[in-house]
């Protein structure tokens, strides 16, 4: 089934005497008040999310859908004083990802969408924001474009994109050595890795031994870890994403890769880690948020203690993340006292969030959320099957920090249209 | 350079073996009951999760019988669904393997999540042997080894058994084979489940080397349906020495030119079916003509 109502679907569950009961409980709370009712406040106010159900992305895309619906959950799936709901589609591919934006703005009548777990379907769901004229959060998508030459005034992005990763983890990189080995993806996400370190290491007195593009849904590395192996990098920089990077993390242990050259990546996921296991799992990553780092701010560890009793796992980064940008919709929407779009677009760029020594917020000059990253490693030894990174860093640490992380409107990329 | 094609060489060999296993059963399938089948990754999914739980509950040893498991499954979706389908619309039997496909990855996804799970090697098969430039991880010779071994004993029991020469009969004239006192149904869901069964093998044989998730079917149907497309549709050779093809190209393409590597196999494959549009190996059967 493709759509997804989640208030629709608890209906499901209720028997004949549940129902009869509700409705006459119902009914005897309304008796004391005036029927003040009109036809807007019986309709709910729709949000759209659009994370993948299938493809090599589902098994981010679960964890990111569950933070998005416990955002609105822990408002009681109420919005404005009236009932709200999530209506949530399939991303398969970028050209369904487009149309499904198509259909909840033009077919369910969402008022913003969540959702992009892929830069390429990021890029396909903000070109229909900005035709439609919908407020979209693009939560987890990192290619440069998308808040870049790509930008618009209905697209949010939280992610920080591939350059700011590279700004934090490159040099923890050069510090190992100067020969790197690149593999990326063979996609927006990959192309930017390997440009941004490539800059990176050349601008810094060192070089690229070797750099492959790797096709999406690969299921054997060894040929391109053999290259690698003949190559004798100091460091291996991927850019691979999701199942395909545990699939290579897996295969990198088998043949007997792992310790020998050290390997690093920008902005991987919890669950491709657990899906690793514990013997194979190694590297030096950027994570944009981890369960058991003690800085995270309260509201955060209240999400995380949540998300835990609920799913009786922890909170991964992706959930994280699928609830911040639900949440700054969210915000933004009540903010604005409005579903009116023009509204919750002023509402977003105003919108912020104080996390530790900075605060977390969307540039107006081009709708990037500024935040900090955390740079981590895997622990010696894992005795928690969840538990695999050791935080080394918090970058950037300050304000003064974050500008020179994320570059400033005299760099950017970026022509924001008007509304 | 020499060294890296020799060592190139041997690692296409492992992976196409791989593709051989995943295909051969496909190839089996579409010879005997002329059902393309579309759920057959979900097959291979399968076997990857029966081989976990079982690792998981009962030890490594145990997760060997997951192929027989997953043949089971098979064999009880055949006596359901599948002959009911037999001398129909072959329309119906590629919309039903495929809603087929997508109905086993959704009750994966619900029994252990959209996750990916891990899974590696047992211990005994861990680390690898290099011999001059070749260097060959003992799991991966043992995966060598295994699908060989299954392939020669598929080929013996067709070729050899009395109820390999009753498939082989069945598979040109069915309704022969009928009218000689044979009980074709039952012979029919053995060969699904068979064909299942070498699906499941390939799927534990892969589970510690790819990643374990619901979608891990994706990665395993498209090689196979090139390898048979390739090979020649029914044809239990054609298989085999199109998957051996299909790895070697991908391994060399990954060494000489990495961004074709995801398209080698489908160059190929168009390249072959220019030359022999039935494929290396395929024949003209009567019943699909």
């Amino acid at each position: 089934m493709n759509d997804h109502s989640i208030n629709r679907s608890k209906f499901g569950t209720i028997g004949r005497r549940g129902l009869l009961l509700g409705a006459g409980a119902l009914a005897a709370s309304r008796l004391p008040m005036p029927y003040i009712g009109n036809a807007a406040a019986a309709e709910p106010i729709k949000i759209g999310m659009i994370w993948a159900k299938t493809g090599s992305i589902v098994d981010q895309a679960e964890y990111l859908a569950q933070g998005s619906m416990l955002a609105l959950e822990q408002r009681n799936n109420t919005l404005l004083g009236r009932p709200a709901e999530i209506v949530w589609l399939d991303e398969p591919n970028p050209q369904g990802a487009q149309q499904n934006a198509e259909r909840l703005v033009g077919e369910h009548k969402v008022v913003g969408i969540v959702g992009g777990a892929l830069s390429s379907f990021a890029l396909a769901i903000s070109a229909v924001a900005k035709k439609a004229k919908v407020p979209f959060i693009a939560a987890n998508a990192a290619a440069g474009a998308l808040t870049g030459s790509s930008c618009n005034k209905y697209t949010f992005r939280l992610q920080p994109p591939v350059d700011v990763h590279t700004n934090v983890l490159a040099p923890y990189c050069a510090s190992i050595g100067k020969k790197w080995y690149v593999l990326t993806a063979a996609y927006a996400f990959g192309q930017d890795i390997k440009k941004s370190f490539t800059d990176y290491i050349t601008a810094n007195g060192g070089q690229v031994v070797g750099a492959d593009e790797v096709p999406v849904g690969t299921p054997d590395y060894s040929s391109f870890i053999l290259k690698i192996r003949a190559a004798k990098p100091d460091v291996v920089i991927g850019g691979i994403a999701a199942s395909d990077l545990t699939t290579f993390l897996k295969q990198w242990n088998e043949l007997g890769m792992r310790g020998k050259i050290p390997f690093a990546e920008i902005a991987v996921g919890n669950t491709d880690l657990w899906g690793v296991g514990p013997e194979a799992a190694d590297g030096l990553f950027t994570l944009t948020w981890y369960y058991q780092n003690p800085n995270n701010p309260p509201e955060e560890k209240a999400m995380a203690a949540a998300y835990a009793k609920k799913y009786n796992r922890p909170a991964a980064d992706k959930t994280w993340m699928g609830w911040m940008g639900m949440k700054a919709l969210l915000d933004s929407i009540e903010a604005a006292k409005s579903t009116d779009a023009a509204a919750i677009v002023g509402a977003l760029e105003k919108w912020n969030m104080k996390r530790g020594a900075i605060t977390a917020g969307y540039r107006d000059f081009d709708h990037q959320m500024t935040n900090s990253l955390l740079v981590a490693g895997i622990k010696p030894k894992i005795t928690d099957k969840w538990d695999y990174f050791d935080v080394r860093a918090e970058l950037p640490a300050d304000e003064a920090g974050i500008e020179k992380a994320f570059g400033s409107k005299a760099n950017s990329a970026c022509k924001m249209d008007s509304l | 350079m020499l060294d890296m094609i020799l060592s190139q060489a041997v690692n296409g060999l492992v992976l196409g073996f791989l593709y051989v296993l995943i295909a051969v059963g496909l190839s089996i399938i579409f010879g005997m009951l002329g059902i393309v089948n579309f759920a057959h990754g979900a097959f291979f999914a399968i076997g990857a999760y029966f081989a976990l739980v079982l690792n998981r509950e009962f030890g490594w040893f145990a997760a060997l019988l997951a192929p027989i498991a997953t043949g089971a499954v098979g064999v009880a979706v055949e006596m359901l669904l599948i002959r009911r389908l037999y001398g129909k619309e072959p329309l119906l039997g590629l919309i039903l393997t495929f809603a087929l496909a997508l109905l086993f990855e959704a009750i994966l996804r619900m029994m252990f999540g959209g996750a990916p799970v891990p899974f590696t090697a047992p211990k005994f098969l861990a680390g690898f042997v290099e011999y001059g430039p070749i260097l060959i991880t003992k799991y991966r010779m043992f995966v060598l080894a295994v699908t060989v071994l299954a392939l020669v004993a598929f080929w013996a029991f067709l070729a050899y058994t009395p109820f390999g020469r009753i498939i082989r009969a069945g598979s040109r004239d069915a309704e022969m084979v009928g009218l000689l006192g044979i009980n074709l149904p039952i012979v029919l869901s053995g060969v699904f489940g068979i064909g299942c069964l070498l699906a499941g093998l390939a799927g534990m044989l892969a589970a510690p080397l790819w990643t374990v998730q619901p979608s891990m079917a994706a990665g395993a149907i498209m090689p196979a349906f090139v390898v048979v497309t390739i090979g020649g549709l029914g044809s239990y050779v054609g298989a085999i020495i199109a998957g051996l093809l299909v790895g070697i190209t991908t391994a060399m393409t990954i060494q000489f030119y990495p961004e074709w590597a995801g398209a080698a196999m489908y160059v190929l494959m168009a390249a072959i079916l220019l030359v022999r549009p039935r494929g290396l190996f395929g024949e003209k059967w009567e019943r699909f003509e």
